[in-house]
């Protein structure tokens, strides 16, 4: 996707937005604070996505929303297997390295988690844009990271070519992966809306 | 021997005739690593197969080994190339899982089978028998064709590895 830098800038603030308030929400189902910020946004081309966690064969945890209304598409939440772990200490308030493995609370607080973020972002962009978004819920997968992604990118080959990753930290020390996939009809609408707020 | 891993990524296929030469799709999805082999001949074909068929094509560039129902026809040629007999080639097929169960998402996540009902078909036109396949599932794979032995090893995230 092309993107004139003012459009850019308008996304960008929408993913601060959203990181704000996925903090907010995340932080009030602890006692403590947590903080996802210094977004980085770029864009990647399909045939590239399987490899940007780590390689297509390193074990992720990834939580997947499927995105219907005006827009239609994908956004999923990635993680490696030792960041989720370290996530899922985080909300249960647990020391870190308390979880050893993704079991069925473990996968519960990742729902969570994914559903939380993927909302905030996604009402943030219906919020500044005015277009319906209407999220699934969420599912959480533990495999390959390749296996993962691209049965997303076969979907979407059928239709784009980017898909636009944000990369962010949950409190300065846990690296998440974002990915917003909108399909090719969708981009369109999203890039002509952007454009009109700028 | 010294072995040299060739990785196929998504949409290409490639072709081995050296001893040592390890194909490689790494972490398959609802995509197919179709695996054609000569035991004669010793050389072996690899294609990732991305999509069933080529009338969903909307880009320009198209690599051959992206969708089924070309793959196939283009593995065949380039086996054939590299002194590979149709009448003994076999193909053994893994992957076209369903990695996203999502209630509400509808059929069309479900690419993973309907790439493998298009590999089937496509090999079928070609004459060339499925000697083992392992589809489906929900869960990801990792497909390694042994060129001078056609080994070919199939390994997973918590579910061990299986020769096919």
């Amino acid at each position: 996707m092309i993107l004139q830098q003012g459009e850019f800038d308008v996304l960008f603030a929408i993913v601060q937005q959203g990181l704000k308030d996925s903090s907010r929400s995340l932080s009030a189902m602890t006692t403590g604070v947590i903080e996802l910020k210094d977004p980085v946004l770029k864009f990647v081309p399909l045939s590239e996505v399987p490899s940007i966690a780590g390689g297509p064969e390193s074990v992720v945890v990834a939580i997947y929303l499927g995105v219907t209304g005006d827009l239609s598409g994908h956004v999923m939440m990635l993680f490696t297997e030792a960041s989720a772990r370290r996530v899922v200490d985080m909300l249960m308030e647990c020391p870190p390295g308390t979880t050893a493995v993704i079991d069925e609370m473990a996968v519960s607080a990742l729902a969570e988690t994914g559903n939380v973020c993927g909302t905030s972002f996604l009402n943030a962009l219906s919020d500044r844009t005015g277009l319906a978004i209407v999220p699934t819920t969420p599912c959480v997968i533990t495999d390959m990271a390749g296996a993962i992604l691209q049965s997303v990118a076969a979907e979407l080959y059928l239709n784009g070519d980017e898909v636009l990753v944000i990369n962010t930290t949950f409190n300065d020390e846990i690296p998440g992966h974002f990915l917003l996939m909108p399909d090719q009809d969708s981009m369109a609408k999203l890039v002509a809306a952007l454009e009109a707020i700028e | 021997m010294n072995y040299e891993t060739v990785p196929v990524g998504l949409g290409e296929l490639k072709v081995g005739t050296r001893p040592g030469e390890i194909l490689v799709c790494y972490g398959l999805g609802s995509c197919i690593g179709v695996a054609l082999y000569d035991k004669v001949a010793k050389v072996g074909v690899l294609a990732h197969v991305v999509l069933p068929d080529s009338s969903l094509n909307r880009s320009p560039e198209t690599l051959p080994g992206k969708f089924a129902d070309t793959a196939v026809p283009a593995a065949l040629s380039e086996l054939i190339k590299v002194g590979g007999k149709r009448a003994r080639v076999t193909a053994r097929i893994a992957g076209g899982a369903r990695m996203l169960n999502v209630i509400g998402a509808g059929s069309k996540l479900d690419i993973g089978a309907r790439n493998i009902e298009a590999v089937k078909l496509a090999l079928q036109k070609e004459g060339i028998a499925l000697a083992a396949d392992d589809t489906g599932g929900s869960y990801g794979r990792t497909l390694q064709l042994f060129v001078g032995t056609g080994r070919l090893l199939v390994s997973t995230v918590g579910r061990g590895e299986h020769e096919l």
